[in-house]
């Protein structure tokens, strides 16, 4: 994988999601926390195969919590994001920074 | 106490269809966050919004599912629908034989089978519906063979190929309806079984991977 591989739209806003919610983060608060920051009611579908093609990636590492009985006792995966995942995050910022330079986005639009 | 009574009252049927499509080791996660949240809306906002909810959800995360299982290999699935076409074509036009073989079966071929009309009659039904019912089994049969063919995207390959075999029956209807009246011809009950018949084998073949598959998992957290 290069290090030009920068983060699409919605797995950007996923791994920003997941570093704000740090240890808690799992299927339920990812998804409360992108609807309660961007007001995006997405599916818990959308958030695995999000997740899921990061993890294959080396963005976003799992392990599964303990069973637990408001899941009908299943058991919660949490993630967090690696190293690599940060260095994705920081790419794309920079990238989207160094595009956004001399445009008045506020005033053009 | 409660949660329990809430999660008893999830809509079952949007559970299954969830579960027929999540891969295994994501099933647990993914069911049990649908759960958490159904929970949670039921007891702040009442049963029928958290119902609501989970349905939309489900509709919404299969959709998802499907489209992520396409995705991820496409030249598989396209390959197991073209083997599964191929076997409905060619194994279907054997079917009357195989029918009227198995009706033949032990009787002298000059023997004449028919006394009177009535009789003859009822020896014409029983080949039509040996035929039908061994249109289902094929299907069932075939819908199994695609199913194992691609592990994980069980569902993903039966629903497919029983849209493919679905659509030119459907064209065929409405060229049909649209020179001929529209009413349900009796040819267009064959292929719509036979497209649910492939979905069935291919939800049979998900359910007995997913029940070892837990088994399996179940083994290796209690070593």
């Amino acid at each position: 994988m290069s290090n030009r591989d920068y983060l699409g739209e919605f797995e950007h806003i996923v791994v920003l999601a997941l570093l704000c919610l740090g240890d808690r983060a799992y299927g339920v608060t990812v998804r409360q926390e992108i609807e309660a920051r961007i007001s995006r009611e997405v599916s818990i579908g959308a958030i695995y195969a999000t997740l899921d093609r990061l993890e294959a990636k080396g963005y976003v590492k799992s392990h599964l919590g303990d069973p637990t009985p408001e899941r009908g006792g299943r058991s919660k995966r949490f993630f967090r994001v690696s190293a690599k995942g940060i260095a994705a995050v920081n790419r794309t910022h920079l990238a989207l920074q160094s595009m956004t330079v001399g445009l008045d986005l506020v005033r053009s639009y | 106490m409660v949660t329990k009574s809430f999660l008893s009252q999830a809509p079952r049927l949007a559970v299954w269809l969830v579960s027929l499509f999540t891969p295994y080791e994501q099933s647990d996660s993914i069911l049990g966050d649908l759960l958490e949240e159904f929970s949670d809306l039921a007891s702040k906002s009442g049963m029928a919004f958290a119902r609501r909810w989970y349905w939309r959800q489900s509709v919404r995360t299969v959709a998802h599912l499907i489209g992520s299982g396409f995705r991820g290999g496409p030249w598989q699935i396209a390959g197991v629908v073209v083997v599964g076409f191929l076997l409905c074509f060619f194994c279907g036009g054997r079917l009357e034989e195989a029918v009227i073989a198995v009706l033949n079966f032990g009787r002298h071929p000059h023997d004449n089978p028919y006394y009177t009309w009535s009789q003859a009659q009822a020896r014409i039904r029983l080949i039509e519906y040996g035929d039908l019912v061994g249109h289902f089994l094929l299907s069932l049969f075939i819908g199994c063979i695609v199913a194992l063919a691609v592990k994980g995207r069980e569902m993903l390959a039966a629903i497919t190929l029983a849209f493919v075999l679905w659509v030119p029956a459907m064209a065929l209807f409405l060229v049909w309806s649209a020179r001929h009246g529209p009413f349900l011809p009796l040819q267009l009950i064959t292929p719509l079984s036979d497209s649910i018949m492939i979905v069935i084998g291919g939800g049979i073949v998900r359910k007995i991977r997913s029940a070892a598959a837990s088994r399996t998992t179940s083994v290796s957290d209690y070593r």
